[in-house]
């Protein structure tokens, strides 16, 4: 059996690392990926005939690009020195220095956690400090991918000490339902439909899918006592133990054994391993309380090692993609962990480029996420007039809505009320949260995406944001915040909605907007009326879709 | 290799939002595949305005001491059969009211739903089927909303009261989004967040305010988010509009005698109001201690069976005078049914293997009686009604094709599970 299919091979032509050393890839190898990825997004637009948005302004590209880099808005005194920097060079500049801020690596960790875990309230690992700071330190030191990734996937230690076993952790006793989650988000590749019949679209058989999932058949995960909250979770390797297959559900009948099925790399050979000695005692179960002993032979450090092999045509082409969609929107296949043969990726070429030039960088997502975002495709404008939150062909930016874990932030960056801390000597992070806005936030916020990525709206965020004494709360005046700033009455009114705008929507306003808030303060008679007003003023631009979405 | 087209493409995105939007209710919704068949099923709903009220039994009630009597049997209990309008239909004595409704009703004494778990039973109940791997499924409310809800309507699609109690928590709207989350109410108050805390006048500024911001922004950038953002929340505005709905105190001295005087009653007035303003979807459960009857059964029974009774009748006959019932189908069910046999604590524990549910009005035959059990009701002997197939039943009562398909991601997921059958006999 050829070590992957033929169906597999001819479209390796395009599937990337297999053409990793081909002439095209090499070609390209002076050139700076950014220019790649401008060139081909342009020939793409030529070709559909579509029009482009234009370069976006430099205060779009900084609310932009803060939120993609860092999960934060910037502050007003942030906004202002960007947009009154001269440099020519000030976009590069910024990301430069966003990519050190350690707000990048804590912001890198909340979206692949969220990738690896969902919000998911009933996950046994839903409480993992130890998972996420791991996570947070590779991002910091910048650790390849791959090596990050096999980590994960060897799961030594334990969860609180060393993170990496928290993501198996999270699949107690459901070993096949993990081993989907490894095609699905290290891949891009969904099998689960082969677990009760072969895939009725593409190439993918039951074979398939329990030759993986026997990979993982032997792996329990061991308990150790808790720290807090978190579980300390050890995962065990047996020596022994076969899944067995039974043929398509739907012919199940009770009590049906099933043939056992050895382990199979995803369309694939099939592994290699040595027979288990006569004498071998193997055991059965791992006493909890203690880290289990390593098995005979692991056919877990087998898979981890074909996973993460720059040879694996499915890794890396997984991971640039997610990438690209975490800051153009659509993937170049999309949704970007369905990646199967029916799905044709917009720009081949480009995906395939990509993917060889990460490899050559040793998998450095720092490195490419430093390209995406100083490339001209990155900067375009959000104007237009497509309805897509996620265009087709990227000729314009992409809509999405701030996170559950965004959002707090830039209300209360936006409001300053962090700056009204700082100026009361205190650090804004150690600062209570204003009424339940976190709590609320995840419950009516989070998870705001029907699962392909497009924004759903809600009744219930509106009445919170609207009727909810917190987002008024955090409005509320105190010393050195918005409201007290714009409360000043030794600056004119316009001077006010000028720095209402830039703290809010990080852009100066437009001489219409400005002529239409300074007309509803003014109405106002007492001093009363006037925060009232003032206070109305800062609500209705927090609640703007321009507030609401990050384009 | 198959050649699958991505029936994404077929439609501009705008043109499928507003087809979804008039058809089916649903703004932004995974629904590429299940379009053209959604579109024809709302059309005609549109038509009819089909409704569901679900009266859910929480903790299991017993059917042997309501619809399903074992009388002259060792474990038919002390509670005696009355007749029914309905010729051969006897029930609990307890249940005077509904019985001279049973002419109404659609009696199934052979529910065999399997599971007689609290959490997985109540899942089971609301969804129709199990979780499996990573697709979570939604409750039938939240399928319900997004097929029959209306989007120019100033009240949310589904509400729902579900106060805790033995039942486990419910799904939720799953795999279709936040958008047909349920609207959760615990008493006949306005909910949270539905009361402002502006002056009329200084409201409507401020919202004025608001537009203009909108307006400015959204003026040559449009996008799908910011206008569902945008009708969110104007809908928002509309449902503070409308709040008064949500207290009962005006109309309550005139129907209290109708429904009883009781939280259960309110709550059924509530749905009542609900379904006539265009709800399509409302869940009440029993207010204050449910129906798990583990001790005492019959003493708990003694206790529970009056309120139900009376606040389902009420609603019942409030229901057909408006003209209501005839599009309105109200549920009567709990996550499982109780043993026949009693336990040591004269008790009866939890039973879904042969159990009893019951349907009336919209789309269901009246004075109806389906399925059998054995002598003591151990297992059912006739017409047995398996969940896939009650809740097909449901579905194709309320004018929702079973078969139409949602999608999560090109994984094809059918309203109600795989293989179900709709039980021909239960249809009017």
């Amino acid at each position: 059996m050829p070590s992957f299919r033929t169906l597999r091979c001819t479209l390796a032509a395009w599937l990337g690392v297999a053409a990793a050393f081909g002439s095209a890839a090499g070609a390209r190898g002076e050139q700076p990926l950014r220019e790649v990825l401008d060139a081909e997004l342009k020939q793409a637009w030529e070709r559909e005939e579509v029009q482009s948005a234009g370069p976006a302004d430099d205060a779009t590209f900084l609310r932009r690009g803060y939120l993609d880099l860092t999960g934060a808005v910037p502050t007003y005194d942030e906004t202002r020195a960007f947009l009154d920097d001269a440099d020519a060079q000030k976009r590069e500049k910024l990301v430069d220095r966003l990519l050190a801020d350690p707000r990048y690596a804590r912001q890198q960790a909340t979206v692949w956690d969220l990738v690896l875990f969902t919000r998911d309230p009933a996950s046994d690992v839903r409480a993992r400090p130890g998972f996420q700071k791991w996570l947070t330190a590779q991002f910091e030191k910048n650790v390849p991918y791959d090596e990050w990734v096999r980590a994960i996937l060897l799961a030594e230690g334990n969860s609180i000490d060393d993170g990496a076993p928290t993501f198996f952790g999270a699949y107690r006793n459901r070993q096949m339902d993990l081993s989907e989650s490894v095609a699905r988000i290290f891949l891009g590749q969904q099998i689960q439909c082969a677990r009760c019949h072969n895939h009725p679209y593409e190439d993918v058989s039951q074979l398939d899918f329990y030759g993986m999932a026997a990979f993982y058949e032997r792996l329990a995960v061991v308990r150790a006592g808790k720290q807090g909250t978190e579980e300390r979770i050890f995962i065990g390797e047996k020596s022994a133990g076969e899944i067995l297959f039974t043929g398509p559900a739907i012919d199940d009948k009770a009590g049906q054994k099933g043939e056992p099925v050895s382990p199979k790399f995803l369309f694939g050979e099939e592994l290699d391993e040595p027979e288990l000695p006569q004498n071998f005692n193997a055991v059965d179960r791992f006493p909890e309380g203690k880290a289990p002993p390593k098995p005979f032979f692991s056919r877990k450090e087998k898979i981890a090692e074909w996973v993460v092999a720059p040879e694996n045509p499915y890794f890396a082409k997984a991971v640039v993609n997610r990438v690209w969609a975490q800051y153009m929107g659509r993937g170049l296949v999309h949704p970007v962990d369905n990646m199967g043969e029916t799905s044709l990726p917009s720009h081949p070429e480009l995906l395939e480029a990509m993917t060889t030039a990460f490899v050559a960088h040793d998998f450095d997502l720092k490195w490419l996420v430093r390209e995406i975002v100083n490339s001209a495709s990155y900067q375009i404008g959000s104007r237009g007039s497509s309805d897509r939150a996620f265009p087709r062909w990227f000729e314009r930016a992409r809509v999405r809505p701030l996170t559950a874990e965004e959002l707090p932030v830039a209300i209360r960056t936006a409001t300053g009320f962090d700056d009204a801390a700082r100026q009361a000597g205190k650090d804004p992070a150690q600062e209570r949260e204003i009424g339940n806005l976190n709590r609320y936030m995840n419950v009516y916020f989070a998870d705001i995406e029907n699962g392909v990525g497009d924004y759903q709206a809600s009744l219930f965020e509106h009445l919170y944001l609207d009727n909810s004494g917190d987002v008024s709360q955090i409005i509320n005046r105190r010393d050195g915040n918005l409201l007290d700033k714009l409360l000043d009455e030794a600056q004119p009114p316009e001077a006010r909605v000028n720095r209402l705008y830039l703290s809010v929507l990080n852009r100066a306003p437009t001489e219409v907007e400005t002529r239409r808030f300074v007309e509803y303060v003014s109405q106002a008679q007492d001093a009363a009326a006037r925060n009232r007003a003032w206070h109305d003023a800062v609500w209705a631009l927090l609640n703007s879709s321009e507030f609401r979405f990050n384009h | 290799m198959h050649r699958l087209c991505q029936p994404g493409e077929h439609f501009s995105r705008r043109a499928f939002m507003k087809s979804a939007l008039v058809a089916a209710g649903g703004a932004a919704v995974a629904n590429w595949g299940g379009l053209v068949n959604s579109q024809a099923v709302a059309a005609e709903l549109q038509k009819t305005g089909k409704r569901c009220i679900m009266i859910w039994l929480g903790g299991g009630a017993s059917q042997i001491d309501t619809f399903d009597m074992k009388v002259g049997r060792p474990n038919a209990g002390p509670f005696r059969p009355i007749q029914t309008n309905l010729p051969g239909l006897e029930i609990c004595e307890y249940m005077p009211n509904v019985a001279q409704l049973a002419d109404k009703l659609c009696v199934i004494r052979s529910m065999s739903t399997g599971d007689p778990g609290h959490i997985s039973g109540t899942h089971l109940m609301h969804c129709g089927r199990r979780n499996e791997g990573i697709v979570e499924y939604p409750e039938i409310g939240s399928v319900v909303a997004k097929y029959l809800g209306r989007p120019d309507s100033a009240l949310p699609s589904f509400i729902q009261f579900a106060t805790g109690g033995q039942s486990g928590p419910r799904a939720g709207s799953g795999f279709l989004g936040p958008k047909y989350q349920p609207f959760r109410m615990s008493t006949d108050k306005p909910p949270a967040f539905t009361t402002g805390y502006l002056k009329e006048d200084e409201e409507q500024r401020r919202r004025d305010l608001f537009q203009f911001a909108q307006g400015e922004f959204t003026a040559d950038r449009h996008a799908e988010s910011y206008q569902a953002y945008q009708e969110a929340k104007e809908s928002a505005w509309r449902l503070m509009d409308v709040r008064d709905i949500f207290s009962v105190q005006k109309e309550w001295p005139k129907v209290k005698d109708l429904y009883g005087d009781t939280e259960f009653g309110k709550r059924c007035l509530l749905a009542r109001r609900f379904v006539e303003a265009g709800v399509p979807f409302v869940e009440v459960d029993n207010a204050g201690g449910g129906w798990d009857t583990h001790e005492l059964n019959f003493d708990g029974h003694k206790r529970l069976i009056p309120p139900m009774d009376k606040g389902w009748a009420g609603l019942l006959i409030d229901l057909e005078q408006r003209g209501l019932l005839d599009d309105t189908l109200v549920i009567w069910q709990g996550e499982f049914g109780r043993t026949p046999g009693i336990n040591n604590r004269i008790g009866r524990d939890h039973f879904a293997r042969a159990w009893t549910t019951v349907l009336a009005g919209g789309g269901v035959k009246r004075g109806y009686v389906h399925g059998k059990t054995d002598a003591d009701g151990r297992t059912v002997t006739e017409g047995l009604v398996d969940t896939g197939n009650y809740f097909a039943t449901i579905f194709h009562a309320l004018g929702i094709d079973p078969k139409a398909h949602n999608y999560i991601g090109i994984r094809p997921i059918p309203v109600a599970p795989d293989h179900s059958k709709v039980v021909q006999e239960l249809l009017a």
